[in-house]
């Protein structure tokens, strides 16, 4: 294969490859450098490229391994991230503020619910192991086969199912316990909260009902209803959505209390609240 | 002295001399060793899918210790060395009274003969014994256990 079939390839598959990295990292910088990194990755090693995989998987491998050496060292976020950054945001003034002008002014600033649960994915799901977070990313979001996802994390296909299997559990245990979209008991209610403050003329419950999850929340399976938050997820690009630069800044506001969060507790000190 | 030899698939057999107690167990399950082996060596893991431990800490890989705390004696925590490790073959982890065995073995028309085994003993045996609960039920729950979520995860989505 030859540069320029690569970088015309490259580009066809480029956007998922960016709204993977930032799912894993939480970070639009580490997004943008990784890709840019995993294309020249791929230019330069072109020539042992040997069609055992697609192109797609093999670039997929890169890109995955630059994330895990930039995740490796880091700890993984808790499950309860969004309680944490709910504090923090709330006495968070400027935070607001360029929320309510990105609001305001931006063609990707308006709040719907559905870009929020796919956003709260994101940070829950850092607390799963590094592994599993790929495996799941890479199976339920982007839909790469058993097969690939060997490919891409250098393991046996049995360790994909295995971590495809445990990271499932967990987060359908997890959400089963926290979305109050999907459970009446669930303890966690931010993206009707949020609603209420972004659109303040909406009725939270009609906005609630168009969420297909949500409508499905009595009958279907605790498994259906990952499903369905898969879907959300696959449907939506993080970058080019019509929520993308609230919910980006969002992400940026979750990623630095989380990195103040792991370095305070890390040291045995509770975060100071502001 | 007999080894103990499980006869009846899923069954524990456990034999006892003056010295020493064994119990052993074996299945057929239905999974590529892998997936089996992914779910006895990931620690943190175990309380999810096996119903007979409460928790495990540490890594179990070869020389590591690990701390077990079984459904059989919650309150007591277990401290034990991973003395071999032979990826899809052979994990053995104990202490100064006994061993625990987990064998694999790859069957020709697909999936794998599971088979452990645990023996206890030494010259002071004899005073403690009478203290030992039996492990025929917890292992049979154990292997039962594996099974299931083995069988479960292989059938999972291609």
């Amino acid at each position: 294969m030859i540069s320029d079939e690569l970088s015309t390839e490259f580009e066809s598959f480029q956007g998922e490859l960016k709204s993977f990295v930032l799912r894993m990292t939480a970070s639009v910088q580490d997004a943008e450098d990784i890709v840019q990194e995993t294309y020249l990755k791929a230019r330069s090693k072109i020539n042992t490229f040997r069609g055992e995989s697609s192109l797609k998987t093999w670039v997929f491998s890169i890109a995955s391994n630059l994330a895990k050496d930039l995740l490796k060292s880091k700890k993984r976020w808790p499950e309860t991230v969004t309680d944490i950054c709910r504090e923090e945001a709330l006495g968070n003034r400027q935070f607001f503020q360029e929320a309510m002008r990105i609001r305001e002014t931006s063609p990707q600033g308006k709040f719907e619910i559905k870009e929020h649960i796919a956003f709260c994915f994101t940070c829950v799901s850092k607390s799963l192991p590094l592994e599993q977070h790929l495996v799941l990313l890479l199976k339920e979001v982007y839909g790469f086969k058993v097969k690939e996802i060997a490919q891409i994390i250098n393991n046996t296909e049995a360790m994909v199912k295995y971590y495809m299997h445990v990271s499932r559990s967990r987060m359908i245990e997890v959400f089963d316990h926290r979305c109050s979209l999907i459970n009446k008991e669930g303890i966690c209610h931010q993206c009707t909260e949020l609603n209420g403050i972004f659109n303040p003329k909406q009725k939270a419950q009609e906005e609630v009902a168009k969420i297909e999850m949500a409508r499905a929340a009595t009958d279907k399976s605790k498994e259906e209803l990952f499903d369905l938050r898969m879907k959300i997820l696959q449907e939506l690009d993080p970058f080019e959505s019509g929520a993308a630069e609230l919910q980006l800044h969002h992400l940026e506001h979750n990623r630095r209390v989380m990195e103040k969060f792991l370095e305070e507790n890390e040291q045995g000190r509770p975060i100071q609240r502001k | 002295m007999k080894n103990a030899q499980p006869t009846q698939e899923g069954k524990a057999v456990t034999t006892k001399t003056v010295f020493s107690r064994e119990t052993s167990i074996s299945n057929s399950i239905s999974a590529d060793a892998g997936i089996v082996w992914a779910l006895l060596t990931n620690a943190a893991d175990y309380p999810r899918w096996n119903s007979t431990v409460v928790s495990i800490k540490g890594e179990i890989k070869q020389g590591q210790t690990i701390e077990l705390k079984s459904t059989l004696d919650e309150k007591r925590t277990f401290k034990l060395r991973v003395k071999e490790f032979e990826a899809e073959k052979r994990l053995v982890w104990g202490d100064a009274q006994g061993n625990r065995t987990y064998s694999l073995s790859k069957k020709e028309a697909g999936g794998v003969r599971f088979s452990m085994t645990e023996k206890i003993g030494g010259p002071l045996f004899p005073l403690f014994a009478g203290m030992i609960p039996s492990f025929d039920e917890s292992f049979e729950q154990f292997a039962a256990d594996l099974k299931k979520e083995a069988e479960t995860i292989q059938k999972s989505r291609k």
